[in-house]
């Protein structure tokens, strides 16, 4: 764990309930950028995606994170944003084309290109 | 109405007010009977209605009442107020391409997917994903994959015909999916995706596809001999597939697909003619020919007296659309429209020009940059309505107004209160629909002219060749000086410096090119980098108002010299662009000619130039009463 946190990568924190579904779009798209994610399990009673994401932004060594809340919601952060200014969500119903497009905006804001 | 003269002995209030096609400006003082001006204000507001239509009363009250309120006067001390008589100049535009690039049989594609997979060069029959399991081995296939197939799914499929023997070398994706697809093959293979219309790639075909190293641009389909040989061609068939190569060029990817009559043409539409009258001479121009030979042949006609396009051609289009637009704003004294046959075009500014443009056939909506023609076209009007919005001031305003002087003349006036400046003195009033240029000689003779294209031109220009469709994001692109935004923080301007922002840029300006507006950064909609923005800006600038000035000044200068000009003083709207009047003077420069953007008052800037010399004119008319 500590060791895959070294590396540069996208964190994802994913609440315990957090569905498989969503968890492979995102990554899916961080792939398809050529970005690495790694998926960190976090406590149950963590906090919503926003809050996850902030958290995972923080520990990222590219500043950059993802978190997936047990309801399915999504949320894109970057470590020097403002805590309750997330880069882009996704709500619980959103469906996969919006799971892939967090994945690819958390991987553009890492590569510097425009977040469309 | 008589001229209330409420008492001789003092000073009179007198308000000069321009109506412009987007502004109108006013200019207060207060004249004394020995003809001495005291500049009391100026003030600006936006023209109601078209300009030389009764509509400007509205504004220019407006204008009249801000100047008189911030001065401390009330309307009821005005003497006179003077209007200038209208440029009587009207334009119009148009812009229309001249080639189109078709794709016959969906025999190729060349987009750019920002994330295509693998590397290399590859060429096989094209095979269906869903026909694969029952592919033979040995002959090598391209594999096409429709929308709706997942990324697991393709490189399993793809992995179990490779363990089959099926040579799979290559495939195409109509979703995004490339580099999760290659990254699961055993073998990777290069992988162009994005491809939205995939289900007409025609399959059992020969088809190549290559993707380039990241940052590298494809080097076989994108060479006429590359072509010819991956697909064994001879040379009359190269020939005919060498527009195929040039449309790749620049790719980073591309898939080729040989059929037996596919083909990519680069057509020219044929345009039509223009009809140039002028000098007792008619000539005929092809719009084919290009803005360069157009203008040598207006050159030729000066002064221009009607241009007509052929009819049934796209510049009798063209030209008749103009004449339509105008028609509606020329009118009779008595309100009635001009007849468009009767409207006849006094001079012309041809710009050569591309438009980018999704090409006919495309599969993944690719982009050819169209050749295509501007025009903007200028029309002569001896009909403006201003006495009748003298006549309503008058009323409304309780005091005495008339028209006080041509635009032109007026204008010289106004620009040689510019600190610096004296006689022989040359105006270019850079507007939004013509450039106009007068000269007062040392001996007080003004002489003015008017040119076609301007502000507008300039607009049009940088929104069709960026590919805005908003005319309003491209008068932001127009105005405002660029930048990159590099992180939530800091931002890049266009000349290299970085700045650094306390509050997060919002996620939708976040690594896009912006423009600065005082309202914060507008994102460019464009694929386009910054540097790529400010060419075709500057671009845009200079085919119009560098070249007009010279056109114009031309004109006025005795003996068409521009070596004879001292003082040429820049007003107008565009005189407050950021970057047109260096562009102009860097032209002019060379002529000896001291050129700047004129300071009307010490104060004004390249506003109020005409206000002002309309209060210049009465205070030196009234001094004098015997002229």
């Amino acid at each position: 764990m500590t060791d895959a946190a070294q590396r540069p990568a996208v964190l994802v924190h994913r609440a315990p309930a957090a569905p498989a579904a969503v968890l492979r779009e995102v990554c899916a798209g961080a792939e398809e950028e050529g970005v690495p994610t790694d998926v960190v399990d976090v406590p149950a009673r963590s906090a919503d995606a926003v809050g996850l994401a902030h958290a995972a932004a923080r520990d990222s060594p590219l500043e950059v994170g993802v978190g997936v809340d047990a309801a399915g919601a999504v949320a894109v952060h970057h470590g020097k944003l403002p805590a309750d200014r997330p880069a882009t969500t996704a709500g619980p119903d959103a469906g996969p084309q919006d799971w892939r497009r967090t994945g690819r905006t958390a991987a553009r804001i890492v590569k510097g290109l425009p977040l469309g | 109405m008589g001229a209330p003269d409420r008492d001789p002995s003092s000073a009179r209030l007198v308000v000069g007010v321009d109506i412009g096609n987007s502004t109108t400006e006013a200019c207060l003082a207060a004249v004394a009977p020995d003809g001495s001006v005291t500049y009391l204000g100026a003030g600006l507001t936006r023209t109601t209605g078209v300009k030389g239509t009764p509509d400007n009363t509205a504004g220019a009250l407006r204008v009249v009442r801000d100047v008189l309120a911030r001065a401390g006067r009330r309307p009821d001390e005005v003497h006179t107020v003077l209007l200038n008589e209208a440029t009587p100049v009207i334009s119009g535009l148009a812009m229309e391409t001249i080639t189109e690039t078709i794709i016959t049989e969906s025999t190729m594609i060349g987009h750019n997917p920002t994330t295509p997979g693998g590397q290399g060069l590859a060429v096989g029959t094209t095979v269906s994903i869903a026909d694969l399991a029952g592919q033979p081995p040995g002959d090598p296939v391209v594999c096409v994959v429709p929308a709706e197939w997942d990324f697991d799914d393709v490189a399993r499929v793809v992995n179990a015909a490779v363990a089959r023997g099926v040579a799979v070398v290559a495939a195409v994706l109509a979703g995004d999916d490339a580099v999760l697809v290659t990254n699961r093959l055993d073998r990777p293979v290069p992988v162009v995706d994005e491809v939205r219309a995939v289900e007409k790639v025609p399959l059992g075909m020969l088809a190549a596809v290559e993707v380039a190293a990241p940052g590298r641009t494809i080097r076989t389909l994108s060479d006429s001999y590359g072509l010819a040989s991956v697909f064994g061609l001879d040379p009359e068939q190269t020939r005919a597939v060498s527009p195929v190569a040039r449309a790749l060029t620049g790719n980073r990817s591309a898939v080729v697909v040989r059929t037996p009559s596919g083909d990519v043409t680069d057509r020219r539409i044929p345009v039509g003619e223009l009809v140039l009258r002028g000098a007792g001479k008619e000539l005929r121009i092809d719009v084919d020919a290009g803005a360069e030979a157009i203008m040598a042949t207006i050159a030729r006609l000066q002064p221009l007296d009607d241009v007509h396009g052929e009819p049934g051609t796209h510049v009798g289009g063209m030209l008749a659309q103009v004449r339509d637009t105008m028609a509606d704003v020329l009118h009779d004294a008595d309100g009635s429209a001009q007849p468009p046959a009767e409207i006849a075009i006094r001079d012309v500014l041809a710009v050569d020009t591309f438009v980018p443009a999704e090409v006919r056939g495309g599969l993944a909506g690719e982009i050819a940059l169209e050749n295509a023609v501007a025009l903007a076209a200028m029309v002569r009007t001896s009909r403006s309505r201003m006495q009748l919005v003298a006549d309503q001031v008058s009323e409304q305003l309780g005091a005495w107004a008339e028209i006080g002087g041509v635009e032109g003349e007026m204008a010289v006036g106004g620009a040689l209160t510019t600190p610096g400046v004296d006689r022989p003195v040359a105006v270019l009033d850079l507007g939004g629909g013509s450039t106009d240029a007068a000269l007062l000689t040392r001996d007080g003779v003004c002489t003015a002219v008017h040119v076609a294209g301007a502000g507008e031109l300039v607009t049009k220009l940088i929104d069709s060749e960026l590919a805005l469709g908003d005319r309003e994001v491209a008068e932001g692109v127009k105005w405002h000086p660029l930048a990159k935004v590099e992180s939530f923080f800091h931002l890049r301007h266009e000349d290299g410096t970085v700045q650094f922002f306390d509050q997060p840029f919002p996620p939708q300006v976040f690594a896009r090119v912006v423009v600065l507006t005082p309202d914060g950064p507008v994102p460019v909609e464009t694929r386009h980098g910054l540097d790529h923005v400010r060419r075709v800006r500057r671009a845009a600038k200079s085919r119009v108002f560098v070249v007009n000035a010279v056109r114009a000044l031309r004109q006025v200068a005795p003996g068409a010299d521009l070596r004879a000009l001292d003082f040429v003083v820049l007003l107008g709207g565009s005189a407050l662009d950021f970057e047109i009047p260096e562009l102009i003077a860097d032209e002019l420069a060379p002529y000896g000619i001291v050129c700047g953007t004129g300071n009307v008052l010490g104060t004004q800037g390249p506003r109020t130039a005409v206000a002002t010399g309309l209060v210049r004119a009465h205070a030196a008319a009234s001094s004098c009463p015997a002229g």
